[in-house]
């Protein structure tokens, strides 16, 4: 996966562009507006960080100017401005997502990840997740803890899928009963959750994850932390 | 124990003492010199009342000297007075009044009369029938005597004599009394009523000036809006549009302030960006073991620094000149709070605590307040965000949205260590932490507070037993 990072503070941009590799990220640094935009048109990019506070050309320029080109390259905005109008201003430009500095480094990979799952819309990027030694194959309907099949039910996948993506993060009881009833699995109420994410928890067990009960609002996988 | 003094006791103390009230001063400079006219008048009218009374008083004990002297008649070498008539004539006018007549030859050989009567202080030889009128004492009582020095017999045994009637002054006195009530009733009456019409002619030409006061008063300290000056009358004019000029040199150097602040605080951000990464990627790293600690404080100074600038710029956002004002909605706190409380989760089962929401359920009204949505967001970001910091690992922190008469409460309970209720005033201010324990900077409570009293509403902390801190916003329901 490769990364434009545009940033004009080198000692940010040399640690950034440091982190960025250990997670994976083939990472280019563009040091000012025009080499931004130079590099972004003449490559080719699965991701761009852009300040907007950028020399030469400013961020948002760039990001307009890149936008007509490129419509599909996800661009995750980058700036020490966050009132309303500058979230405005970058979300209107085309910015897919925002995040202001000072940052936490977990926090924009997940974003970055998250940016790359929505703009990688062919089902065989999306196909298949694993999470601890959970395997989950999203075309064939099959998952697996350690390479042992795992019999789901159509709610359990249902459930099991929404809790994967949105993974660390979480999904109320609504968010359930809204994706039960958009795939129209077996009828239920909103009460049978509680069974479903009882026999889910049961068969995740030795997997490495587990579904935390949120008080008050719904659930979240997690890895389990190495004991 | 001290009562403070009533409003009543201050005014009064303010008023004896002397303040620059406009009023006051009108009222003293129409009324003062009035009073003194209102003297100046009433010691005329009584002067002139007195002489009128003494003049009819002479008068009429002239008549009875006249009589009296008529009736003495020269018999002989000796002299006749028809005594009993006289007397009647003289004593029967006044039953209340003393009267005294005395008739007398000079050099002050008593004749006849009632009692020793005063002579006259002649200046120069006796003047025949002519009057003379003077004050004088008798039993340490004053009187007024009418003088006349008659001669008789005939040109060559010519003799004088001296006939005198006196009269007690309290008569005249009450006289000239009824003429001075008379006059100055009327006149005290008209007084009053004109320093009535005085005061309220005073308090319709001022009411302008009241209501500008009124207007400066009520203002919130941190108001600096321009007065209204179209209602003012023209001497007001140039007063409010000097303070127009003073409130928009201090609003322009507040805001030049507030942007030095906020300009600060972004310029800071790129840097301790910088910082951050600089410090979490070298921590990554191999690095000499006694090192790392170091590098570990400078990661977390940075971490910090970074907190402390997030945090001032949502204070500088929570102030009322802020862009934001206007962009004021409906919030359903109970959306509001499932929403962030979400949000917050992962953050806190990073740092070990049980976050969750205690609501009510989705069949529950939803509690609707009017208010920039940003800010509410801030204020229970900063109250869940303060609870992570401060509860410690492995406590549990809930929050709780209902209705609680004409206000929509927003809580967040936690179970960690508290505060002492002591501090539960200061902590509310900038800067002021209740424990150095924690990465927190001292403004999570002031910004909290600023936007809570920007919508009109409150925030308290309360203890809960047997550990733990509540900390409660409420805030007026929309309409």
């Amino acid at each position: 996966m490769n990364l434009l990072l545009a940033e004009d503070d080198a000692i940010l941009a040399d640690a950034l562009t440091e982190q960025l590799r250990h997670a994976g990220f083939e990472t280019e640094h563009a040091p000012n507006g025009a080499v931004a935009e130079f590099l972004l048109l003449k490559q080719s990019w699965d991701l761009c960080i852009l300040d907007l506070g950028l020399p030469m050309v400013d961020g948002l320029t760039v990001l307009q100017r890149v936008r007509q080109r490129k419509p599909e390259l996800p661009v995750l905005v980058l700036t020490a401005l966050d009132d309303l109008q500058s979230r405005v201003a970058g979300l209107n430009a085309g910015a897919d997502d925002y995040l202001t500095k000072p940052f936490d480094f977990p926090e924009l990979e997940a974003r970055l990840r998250a940016l790359l799952r929505r703009s990688q819309s062919s089902p065989v990027a999306n196909a298949s997740m694993a999470m601890g030694s959970l395997v989950f194959e999203r075309d064939s309907r099959r998952a697996s803890i350690d390479g042992a099949p795992l019999e789901l039910s159509p709610r359990e996948w249902t459930l099991l899928d929404l809790l994967l993506t949105r993974r660390d993060r979480v999904v109320t009881k609504e968010e359930v009963a809204q994706a039960w009833s958009s795939e129209r699995a077996e009828p239920g109420g909103n009460n049978s959750i509680e069974v479903y994410i009882h026999r889910v928890r049961r068969k995740l067990e030795g997997s490495g994850l587990s579904i935390r009960t949120v008080r008050g609002l719904g659930y979240l996988l997690e890895a389990l932390r190495p004991a | 124990m001290k009562t403070p003094p009533s409003p009543l006791m201050l005014r009064l103390t303010r008023m004896v003492v002397g303040d620059q009230s406009l009023h006051k001063q009108l009222l003293l400079w129409l009324v003062l010199p009035q009073l003194v006219l209102w003297m100046a008048a009433a010691f005329v009218t009584y002067n002139v009342a007195a002489r009128y009374a003494n003049r009819a008083i002479d008068a009429s004990l002239l008549q009875a000297t006249r009589a009296l002297a008529r009736q003495v008649k020269p018999i002989g070498n000796g002299l006749f007075i028809d005594f009993p008539r006289a007397a009647d004539d003289i004593i029967g006018g006044d039953p209340d009044d003393r009267v005294y007549y005395m008739v007398s030859t000079p050099p002050g050989q008593f004749i006849l009369g009632s009692r020793t009567l005063p002579p006259p202080t002649l200046t120069g030889p006796p003047k025949l029938g002519e009057p003379y009128f003077y004050d004088g004492v008798v039993d340490k009582m004053p009187i007024r005597v009418a003088a006349l020095y008659v001669a008789y017999g005939d040109s060559k045994t010519r003799q004088l004599m001296l006939v005198q009637i006196a009269r007690g002054r309290a008569r005249r006195d009450e006289l000239a009394r009824s003429i001075l009530g008379d006059t100055v009733l009327p006149l005290s009456g008209l007084i009053l009523l004109m320093t009535m019409i005085v005061w309220a002619g005073i308090r319709a030409g001022l009411a302008p000036l009241a209501r500008m006061r009124a207007l400066v008063e009520d203002r919130a300290p941190n108001d600096l809006a321009p007065l209204k000056i179209d209602a003012a009358p023209q001497e007001l004019r140039s007063l409010a549009r000097a303070l127009n000029d003073l409130l928009a040199a201090v609003h322009e150097s507040v805001a030049a302030q507030r942007r030095f602040v906020n300009d600060a605080a972004h310029q800071l951000r790129t840097p301790l960006a910088g910082l951050k990464s600089q410090t979490e990627l070298a921590l990554g790293e191999n690095v000499d073991p006694a090192r790392q600690p170091r590098l570990q404080r400078v990661h977390e100074s940075a971490v910090r620094s970074a907190h402390l600038v997030n945090q001032l710029l949502s204070l500088a956002r929570a102030e009322p000149e802020s862009a934001l004002a206007q962009h004021s909605a409906r919030v359903d706190l109970r959306e509001l709070a499932r929403e962030v409380t979400a949000e917050w989760v992962p953050k806190a089962l990073q740092s070990g605590i049980d976050l969750g929401l205690d609501d009510a359920g989705e069949a529950a009204p939803p509690v609707v307040v009017q208010g920039h949505p940003l800010l509410i967001r801030e204020a229970l970001q900063n109250l869940i965000d303060n609870a992570i910091r401060y509860a410690g690992a492995s406590s549990e922190v809930t929050v709780c949205v209902r209705r609680d008469g004409n206000s929509g409460v927003m809580e967040v309970s936690d179970t960690g260590p508290g505060i002492p209720p002591d501090l539960h005033r200061a902590v509310f201010e900038r800067f002021v932490r209740a424990t150095h324990e924690g990465s927190g900077c001292g403004l999570g409570l002031a910004i909290v507070k600023s936007i809570a009293e920007r919508h009109g509403g409150q925030v308290s902390l309360t203890g809960i037993a047997p550990h733990g801190l509540r900390v409660t916003i409420a805030l007026p329901l929309a309409r």
